[in-house]
């Protein structure tokens, strides 16, 4: 049933890693109507889990194991010397090759286009790395993803394309439901949507760029995520930075968590309220900080402040922490403050029903004054949304700016979030207001699977599985990880700055090979520099059988493994042991 | 008793403090600290006591995170954990958005919805019927083109939708490479860079570059908050730039500031009232006075100029005298996003340090290649411009002779606005009348407020223009009022209805709608 009509059909290449074609082929009894590299064949039905919270349980702090203290020292110390370096660097490169640093240097009455000490960081550190970012694809950011090959003639000042491409085991791209698809019901109904609508909505929300396909994918939103009502915006950033400053003003408090989302400060930022941050997910620093605001009232003056917003993420991308939403909602009936939590990365990628933190903790979303999220992670499509009561978001379909200014978004991404989304729900059983009917719109949805949310469903399962087997196996092994076990965001510490140049090599030269992602400063803490893996539902047990075992390997030689954990297993030990690990209750 | 009793303790002290002194005399370079610190005592005993402090104060701030709660402010006032609940109950706040009026209801009531695609004649899902569209800024016809259509299809049998990521982490590929250089080539820049969304656009590009310190012109016409120092010119006025220009020149002698960037922030076209600026008097002005030019083309790219280059191909300026210019790929382009081109450097500075670009996904490749194939289209198929710039002139011919309209839009505008003739003045509000007086006093450029204020009702102003509106559609015709951000906007805008001619609509049918507009504006606008 597969069709890999694709130009990058490189089923001529001798196999043998899994990435194509199945390492197992299917039997006759199987069939799959997914394309393997981006959407891997798994039928086994034990390899599932659902993503819940237990009910009444308070969620447990995440702990933060620390390194040994040569690692921090030789952390710091080449942070030192890259710094040093670079300072001697620039010193002699100013008087012997001016020219390189003529942007840097006033010329001609004009100020120096960007400062050297604002830049410093770029140029003299992360231009050693830069072999690890940016790196282009192309092709489906699905199960795997294909790199176009470069090399850098000139230490990382330019790169050239080589012309070669690398497929490799994709575990970078947000795609957790694995919505990344060229093939299957959601690409059809986008197909379908491309003939009726074209490309775009040539014109702002409020004039004349809403679409029927707007209404329907609002309608849909509020209902999927359980509140009243929701705006959808073009881009997932702006929404953030454009609601925040309609939500609050002057006389206002924003409580930020520390490690909140940059769209999230920038919104902070222009709206002009007052701002403080809490510690990380530290629910006594919290209640403490509401308690000193609340009663000290506004600085100065001392006046009660208009109202104080708490805004919070689902789960942090770079923490793979969840918000401890129960504690957050019981602190809220207390302490009367509106509380704003961005889905960005939870929404459609945790719970049992992929509804996001809510769904995961049992907590009642109209208990939440404003739910954000994103479509770019876990529907595959692009752009953001608000959801809340009816009354609110009206009030900000007329006073956000994107609202008001920016473009509406295109009918085809509004598609593959109806499309995906509905397929999560099972619109077949939803009342008739959203029955995507025919004749008012496209046919969106025609897959059985899709409309009856088992293809959902069972994505959602398979992504549970795939985030508890990785997060406990790479404990296991004797990693540092950082975050929850349920996010499908798994942070491994790697500290050292050489390594994560190494690391992001070695994985993409192993002999399958494997892209990763690794971040440092400032996206982190200076010494927390980590790679990232993003887990998806198209990945299988033996990619992520894979991927322990090349972390395993690369961990060894680049001495990573400093976790504490009660007994350390080999690796061949946990992939025997996959299903015990991924679903027992409570395992270490 | 008591001596042999603490006689342990002592050698303990003893021994440790033999063993802490060993230790440190063998570090490495520890004889020269204790050289150092000796020798400074002996000058000067008080400077020991000073660094000393120095160095606990550096320990103390590194150490303080940014959590730090302010106990020690001189305004805390210290509660007990029963005043503090007290507080607590007392505590009512303001409700999160005050629920909207009556004419924002409307406002919101009044948002037209299309069925089916916003082609020339969308159908309107409150009548039914379909109407000619001059509100979609499908300005060359580029919605619905069925060779973008067909490509799309196979982007979407190749990408899949979604980049699943931003642009640092695998969200780059092959499609956004070429758009990026398609840009560049159209305009003749040395690069440009994409963002996800127009509207973001160019309020990451103006802090990416601007930081605390440096010095921004704006046009009145076109407000960002901005955190550098602001100065602001009489909206399109040029010589009012010149004289802020020079009185920042004097501002900078006499309070002796250090060389910063300085920018004018511009709009081509603008688009609140389709003004449209001088380029080549911009480019000369910024060179006289050492500026760097940010030009804003979300309307005047893909409009003006012979093959829609904008306003570097109409003035035949060379782009790269102008060091960014910002546009929007959702409008002509009938994709989305935007971009900013310019200097290789001045480019790849914004993939690091602009923020809508870092954190937020990279583009649909779909959409991307919808941007780079309207390009393509309008290389190649000069014709598709000259029948957008037939309809505006037919569109003016006819709204030109209208009495009781103003028009503010440059002839070129493919937006056109249409304000009321004579501003409606606010009932008994207090504000000066005389304000309304021309004076030949230069404005203040760190105010946003211009040298001659028109004072008006907005309210009343928006009431009659959707009169209009309504009657239009009524008639066949879709066009809306310009929608605001009442109360947000630093300077408010007079209300106005916003045309957008489009090369789709025919010339029979731009015409009609035109003499049908006209008729409804002096019917509505001219009983008053």
């Amino acid at each position: 049933m597969t069709q890999p009509s694709s130009v990058f059909d490189d089923s001529d290449v001798a196999d043998g890693t899994g990435l194509i074609i199945p390492l197992q082929p299917p039997s006759s009894a199987q069939v799959f109507h997914t394309v393997h590299s981006e959407f891997g064949h798994c039928d086994n039905q034990l390899q599932r889990h659902t993503s819940r919270h237990p009910l009444g349980v308070p969620l447990e702090r995440t702990e933060e194991q620390d390194p040994p203290y040569y690692i921090l020292i030789t952390t710091y110390l080449s942070f030192v010397f890259f710094i040093c370096l670079g300072h001697l660097r620039d010193f002699l490169g100013k008087r012997w090759n001016p020219e390189l640093y003529s942007h840097l240097i006033p010329s001609d009455g004009y100020a120096a286009f960007s400062s050297d000490f604002d830049s410093f960081y770029t140029r003299r550190l992360k231009s050693r790395l830069d072999d690890c970012f940016s790196r282009p694809v192309t092709g489906v950011p699905g199960r795997t993803i294909i790199l176009l090959d470069r090399v850098s003639p000139d230490y990382n000042a330019t790169f050239h394309l080589t012309g070669k491409h690398i497929r490799g085991l994709n575990v970078s791209s947000y795609n957790y439901l694995g919505f990344a698809q060229t093939q299957g019901g959601c690409a059809d109904a986008v197909e379908t949507s491309i003939g009726r609508y074209g490309l775009s909505s040539m014109g702002g929300r409020m004039e004349g760029g809403t679409t029927d396909l707007h209404v329907q994918a609002e309608a849909l939103v509020s209902r999927f995520v359980g509140h009243e009502d929701s705006i959808i915006g073009s881009m997932g950033f702006a929404t953030n930075s454009t609601t925040i400053p309609a939500l609050v003003g002057k006389g206002s408090l924003v409580i930020s968590d520390e490690y909140n989302h940059a769209s999230i400060r920038y919104g902070v930022r222009v709206s002009g309220a007052q701002v403080r941050m809490f510690k990380h997910n530290n629910m006594e620093d919290l209640e403490n900080l509401l308690r000193e605001v609340i009663s000290q009232g506004q600085p100065k003056t001392h006046r009660p402040w208009k109202k104080i917003l708490l805004v919070v993420e689902g789960l942090y991308s770079m923490e793979g922490t969840l918000v401890n939403l129960p504690a957050v909602v019981a602190l809220k009936q207390k302490y009367k403050f509106y509380l704003y939590v961005d889905e960005a990365h939870s929404i459609g990628a945790l719970g049992p029903h992929g509804r996001g933190v809510c769904d995961y903790f049992g907590v009642n979303p109209r208990s939440i004054d404003i739910l954000m999220g994103t479509f770019t992670k876990s529907f595959g499509a692009a752009g953001g949304y608000i959801a809340g009561p009816k009354p609110l978001i009206a009030a900000l379909r007329i006073r956000t700016h994107a609202g008001s200014y920016a473009e509406a978004m295109s009918p085809v991404v509004l598609t593959q979030v109806i499309a995906s989304m509905g397929s999560i729900m099972g619109v077949a059983d939803s009342p008739k207001h959203l029955e995507v009917s025919s004749s008012a719109s496209t046919s969106t949805i025609q897959a059985n699977g899709l409309r009856d949310g088992s293809e959902g469903r069972e994505r959602l399962r398979r992504l549970a599985f795939n985030v508890r087997y990785l997060s406990r196996g790479l404990k296991k092994l004797g990693f540092i990880t950082y975050g929850h076990e349920d996010s499908p965001v798994i942070p491994m510490l790697l500290f050292n700055p050489g390594k994560m140049l190494l690391f992001s090599r070695l994985m993409l030269e192993w002999k399958v090979p494997i892209v990763v992602v690794v971040v440092a400063y400032p996206a982190t803490p200076l010494v927390t520099s980590r790679v990232r893996f993003c887990l998806s539902a198209s990945h299988v047990k033996t990619d992520v059988d894979m991927l322990l075992r090349a972390c395993d390997e690369i961990g060894d030689l680049l001495d990573l493994k400093h976790g504490h954990v009660k007994e350390r297993w080999t690796v061949d030990k946990i992939i025997d042991n996959a299903l015990q690990i991924a679903k027992d209750a409570s395992f270490s | 008793m008591e001596d042999s009793a603490l006689e342990p303790l002592f050698v303990f002290i003893a021994y440790s403090v033999s063993t802490i002194q060993r230790s440190f005399n063998a570090l490495p370079g520890s004889a020269v600290i204790v050289r150092y610190v000796k020798s400074s005592h002996q000058n000067d005993p008080f400077r020991t006591i000073l660094e000393a402090i120095l160095v606990i104060f550096a320990i103390r701030t590194l150490l303080q995170s940014r959590t730090r709660s302010d106990t020690t402010g001189r305004h805390f006032i210290k509660f007990t954990a029963n005043e503090i609940d007290e507080l607590v109950d007392e505590w009512s706040p303001e409700p999160l958005v005050p629920s909207l009026n009556e004419a924002e209801l409307a406002d919101l009531a009044s948002v037209p919805v299309t069925v089916g695609p916003p082609g020339p004649k969308p159908k309107l899902q409150s009548t039914g019927k379909t109407a000619i569209n001059l509100a979609s800024y499908n300005f060359a016809g580029l919605s619905g083109n069925d060779k973008v259509k067909d490509r799309a299809v196979s982007v979407l049998r190749n990408y899949g939708l979604g980049s699943c990521g931003p642009p640092g982490f695998y969200g780059t590929n092959d499609i956004h490479l070429d758009l990026e250089r398609d840009i560049a080539n159209f305009l003749g820049t040395e690069a440009a860079i994409i963002y996800s969304q127009g509207f973001s656009t160019i309020s990451s590009v103006i802090p990416a570059f601007s930081k605390r310190g440096d010095i921004v012109i704006a046009d009145r016409g076109a407000s960002r908050s901005l955190r550098s120092t602001v100065r602001w010119y009489d909206h399109n006025d040029l010589n009012s730039l010149e004289e802020v220009m020079q009185s920042v020149a004097k501002e900078i002698k006499t309070k002796r500031w250090r060389l910063t960037r300085r920018f004018i922030v511009t709009e081509g076209i603008f688009e609140n009232d389709g003004a449209m600026s001088d380029l080549p008097k911009l480019v000369e002005l910024g060179r006289k006075y050492k500026y760097r030019l940010i030009l804003d083309e979300s309307f005047s790219f893909g409009t003006v100029g012979r093959t829609g280059r904008g306003l570097t191909e109409l003035y035949n300026v060379p782009a790269n005298q102008i060091d960014l210019i910002v546009g929007s790929l959702a409008n002509t382009l009938a994709g989305c996003g935007g971009f900013c081109a310019g200097s290789r450097i001045a480019v790849n500075h914004q993939r690091i340090n602009g923020t809508s670009f870092v954190f937020s996904a990279a583009m649909p490749g779909m959409l991307a290649m919808a941007a780079s194939e309207g390009i393509q289209i309008l290389t190649s198929t000069p014709s598709i411009l000259s029948n957008l710039h037939t309809n505006i002139f037919t569109l003016r011919s006819i709204l030109d002779k209208i009495d009781c309209i103003t028009i503010p839009s440059h002839p070129a505008s493919a937006i056109i606005h249409i304000q009321l003739r004579d501003p409606i003045e606010p009932a008994g509000n207090g504000l000066p009348t005389t304000a309304r007086a021309v004076s030949r006093r230069p404005s203040n450029p760190t105010s946003l407020v211009p040298r001659d204020l028109v004072v008006f009702d907005i309210g009343a102003e928006e009431k009659l223009l959707q009169e209009v509106v309504d009657e239009a559609l009524a008639q066949g015709i879709l066009i809306t009022r310009a929608r605001r951000l009442r109360g947000q906007e630093a300077l408010e805008p007079r209300p106005s209805i916003k045309i957008a001619a489009s090369a789709a609509v025919s010339k029979k049918d731009t015409e009609k709608a035109a003499s049908i507009l006209k008729g409804i504006l002096t019917k509505v606008l001219g009983k008053k």
